[in-house]
């Protein structure tokens, strides 16, 4: 019985030190570089998407230049939204 | 060896041509990459679970360990109410995953380096999420286009900014895992190419690069695989907990 104890409390411990172990070097690192990569196509993608809804509602009102350009710009403001709210999430989670 | 960089992302037929109409359907390497990966996740599956036992064998562990990789995640992300959708992110995950490390063996196609493959993955994942957010909220899903305390004048632009903000959600998914993939791959080829060419003389250094590169290749693989899985699991957050 007392050998199981043993057993049990040495388990708990070797358990322990490795959740902290691969927290502190896989999780801390590989997150960053992780979020470094979502942060910049998160930006771009807005743009992206803002850009081709301008183009689009250009060629259907005929109006060519003036909507493109209006939803670049607010592409970029979705993009800048999106960039603010995952930093957001990101300091949640530290 | 071809030494165009860009050649080891050719697409070409595998065996007989088959049509339908204008629609080439053909099985292709892609085609037979994803097969490959598909079969190593199944067997690998069912060999470790083949023998079950309290203590777990080697094979039997890394198993279990890849189930409460992705059942920790879920519940962390997403809650409990995300229980239902564990098959479909675990399958997800474990597909990108195995796609992403069998394209690190030399001679090998990596399926995941095609913005289509990418994207319908991320399109159905967007139609998914939204169809689950009318289902679950009705109409005041809608809700999520407006945020609260904002005043009535900017709320127009609000909400179109934030319409936007949502439809960008399936291109920076499927963008992000394709360019990570695809950039990683050319450079690997373009490093590989000037051992070639510069030989015995010359050509340590970029084979050092080459090997920090791949060890580099195979933390981004199981990277995009989770950064993928765990935006799903965000998006099924936003769809299941409606909090605005």
């Amino acid at each position: 019985m007392e050998n199981k104890e043993d057993f049990k409390t040495r388990l708990k411990i070797e358990k322990k030190r490795l959740e902290e172990l691969t927290f502190k070097s896989e999780n801390k690192r590989g997150l960053f570089l992780g979020n470094a990569f979502k942060l910049g196509t998160e930006l771009v993608a807005a743009v992206v998407v803002g850009t081709i809804i301008g183009f689009i509602l250009d060629n259907w009102f005929g109006t060519k230049p003036v909507l493109i350009i209006i939803f670049f710009l607010i592409g970029f403001a979705a993009g800048i939204l999106n960039v603010v709210r995952t930093a957001k999430n990101m300091q949640k989670n530290d | 060896m071809a030494a165009n960089p860009m050649v080891q992302f050719n697409v070409y037929r595998v065996g007989p041509e088959i049509k339908f109409g204008n629609i080439d359907l053909s099985f292709t390497n892609s085609s037979l990459f994803m097969l490959i990966s598909a079969s190593i996740i199944t067997l690998f599956l069912y060999l470790s679970t083949k023998n079950k036992r309290l203590v777990p064998g080697k094979i039997q562990l890394i198993s279990e360990l890849l189930y409460n990789f992705v059942a920790k995640m879920i519940s962390d992300t997403a809650g409990s109410k995300a229980k239902p959708y564990f098959p479909f992110i675990f399958s997800l995950f474990v597909f990108i995953l195995v796609c992403n490390m069998v394209g690190m063996l030399p001679y090998s196609f990596t399926v995941t380096s095609h913005i289509i493959v990418t994207l319908v993955m991320a399109l159905f994942i967007f139609i998914a999420v939204t169809i689950i957010g009318f289902l679950k909220h009705g109409l005041k899903y809608l809700s999520i286009f407006v945020p609260s305390g904002v005043p009535v004048v900017l709320l127009p632009l609000i909400t179109i900014i934030e319409i936007i903000s949502y439809l960008s959600r399936p291109v920076s998914l499927s963008v992000r895992l394709f360019a990570n993939m695809m950039a990683g791959h050319t450079m690997l080829k373009v490093f590989g190419g000037f051992v070639i060419s510069l030989g015995l003389v010359g050509g340590w250094l970029p084979l050092s690069f080459s090997v920090a590169l791949t060890g580099l290749e195979i933390l981004v693989a199981f990277l995009q695989a989770y950064v993928f899985a765990i935006l799903t699991c965000i998006y099924l957050n936003d769809a299941l907990n409606l909090h605005h």
